[in-house]
């Protein structure tokens, strides 16, 4: 089966009675644990039956002026067509985590402003890996023994060995950083800004202040015509101009060595959200049906502290138990939907809860993987209700 | 702390008695640690009394070879993510399962030596990793590649 317990999704892992082969403990978790803390419909804290659950659902979102979908990460892509032809029909606003996690990276790729790859080329023909303010320990465990550093590629038949250069640049030394030792460098940075002024002069034959360290590392990109970057959320906070940071990597492949970006990781189908919404708007998140435009404002968060929404509709996250406080108060204000397969704080305190089945164990689809490859699902079962068949009778409904 | 035989040595009567059949304590050190010989050959040891303390600590230090592998391998599972690293470093595994485990992905064959199993490392078939046996060669690339420190060996 794929595991879709991270965007790595793991087509490898094999389900043999209790006994679950291959995947991380991540997806041991995920697969494993899917039975545990399940939710139930809901209408203000009283069970009630799931079609009156969605009826409700319907209810708030016909009468309230204002909505927004939110989420949609961990869901199939067809669900998220269903769930953007809704909001395209509410006329409403639509963003999912991608606003505050990786979204800008992918947007860039998606629009071809930077090179990308595959991860399975990265496999058979990566030399210089980096990663940038990402630990795929504890985020993507098998990211780097199942497509990055460690596995043989055919160009690259000595793997880890003598075949890569591992690059890891945070502001720890992560457990991944512990993993740099032969042939690997770990640059410890305070401000990304100033490596990516360093990488920025060191290609116009000038020192920066990791200087000898850029200069290593670009002496050896040129020994390669295939090297791969891995921007993580640490990359994301710590710069200040992501422009910046493009430019970088457009003069490095124009005047060193091609070089690819890919993002490091994220929701199991968050990618997927992103290329679905572009497809319909040519924009990847915080959308507004109603101005036709994607802005900053449009945000999730941005929405909430202006008081400009007065309904949710929350799909497979929790956004309350990740909010600051202030905003987190201001979110209890409005009506919250909350279409999700387990307990979460967000369905807790919700005045709908529609359960719903887990994208890859309990229902098919198609999801992306972090590098825009899509999978066909091949869930242990298939659940009556899904979130496709909510957002169908959810989408008839209004 | 990795055991050592001086560990052993010094804690034993080291009077080369060689009522073990080996030829000095040093020696039976060495055995006592590869698991050629144990702690109940040292007759001297648990007969005479002026040494019940240090047996006390001899067998104290040696509870870890209990819980440790035919190689001395002992994998933490508190500390394993089951990031598969060391089943995909393995050389044995990349000669063998070229096509499987050499490339990143789950076992092809069907007895390797480490499998990702409920999403922790499981030692599954030692006798054809390269520690095993006499003619072994102390290969430590499992330890060398664990980001959480999960893999150990007695000898450190």
């Amino acid at each position: 089966m794929i595991c879709t317990g991270c965007s790595c999704l793991c087509n490898d892992v094999v389900v043999n009675g209790t006994r679950i082969m291959n995947a991380c403990i991540k997806g041991y978790r995920h697969i494993a644990g899917a039975k545990e803390n399940r939710s139930e419909a809901k209408i203000e804290n009283r069970t009630v039956s799931i079609d009156e659950a969605i009826e409700k659902a319907i209810e708030i979102l016909k009468n309230s002026r204002n909505p927004i979908i939110f989420g949609l990460d961990t869901t199939t892509l067809e669900a998220q067509s269903l769930a953007i032809r809704l909001a395209e029909k509410l006329e409403c606003y639509i963003d999912d985590n991608s606003s505050f996690c990786l979204g800008e990276i992918v947007e860039a790729i998606i629009k071809k402003d930077v090179p990308s790859t595959t991860l399975d080329d990265v496999r058979n023909k990566a030399y210089v890996v980096i990663y940038w303010g990402a630990n795929p320990y504890t985020s993507l465990p098998r990211h780097m023994s199942k497509f990055t550093y460690y596995p043989r590629g055919e160009k690259r038949p000595r793997g880890y060995e003598e075949d890569r250069y591992l690059v890891v640049v945070d502001v720890r030394k992560s457990e991944t950083a512990m993993l740099a030792k032969k042939n690997a460098k770990f640059l410890k940075v305070e401000k990304d800004d100033e490596l990516v002024d360093s990488f920025l002069l060191a290609v116009d034959g000038k020192a920066g202040k990791f200087g000898s360290e850029v200069g290593v590392i670009l002496k050896e990109m040129k020994k390669s015509d295939f090297n791969v970057l891995f921007a993580g959320l640490g990359l994301k906070y710590g710069i200040s101009n992501m422009d910046r940071f493009f430019e970088m990597i457009k003069k490095i492949n124009e005047k060193v060595a091609p070089l690819y970006l890919l993002p490091a990781g994220f929701h199991a189908n968050m990618r997927g959200f992103n290329e679905t919404l572009f497809e319909k708007t040519g924009f990847v998140n915080k959308y507004s049906f109603r101005e036709k435009r994607s802005e900053k404002e449009f945000e999730f968060m941005e929405l909430l502290k202006k008081e400009c929404v007065d309904a949710a509709l929350i799909v497979g996250t929790d956004p309350l138990k990740s909010l600051p406080f202030e905003i987190a108060k201001k979110f209890m204000k409005i009506k919250k939907i909350v279409i999700d397969p387990k307990t979460s704080l967000t369905s807790k305190v919700a005045d709908v809860v529609i359960p719903s089945a887990i994208s890859g164990v309990e229902c098919g689809g198609k999801m992306v993987r972090s590098d825009g490859v899509r999978f066909k699902l091949e869930p242990l079962e298939e659940k009556e209700i899904n979130d496709v068949l909510i957002f169908k009778k959810i989408l008839e409904g209004v | 702390m990795p055991l050592t035989p001086m560990d052993i040595y010094k804690l034993l009567p080291k009077t080369n008695c060689k009522k073990c059949g080996e030829q000095t304590c040093m020696s039976f050190a060495f055995k006592l640690l590869n698991r050629e010989k144990k702690i109940e050959d040292c007759k001297p040891l648990f007969e005479e009394k002026r040494y019940e303390k240090q047996k006390e600590k001899i067998l104290e230090i040696l509870k870890p070879l209990e819980k440790a592998t035919e190689t001395g391998l002992v994998v933490n599972d508190e500390l394993c993510v089951g990031c598969g690293n060391c089943v995909v470093v393995c050389p044995i595994h990349v000669e063998k399962d070229p096509y499987g485990m050499a490339i990143g992905n789950g076992p092809n064959i069907d007895n390797p030596i480490l499998r990702v199993e409920n999403g922790k490392v499981k030692v599954c078939n030692l006798s054809i990793c390269r520690r095993y046996g006499k003619n072994r060669i102390l290969c430590v690339v499992c330890r060398e590649n664990c980001p959480s420190n999960a893999i150990s060996f007695l000898e450190g």
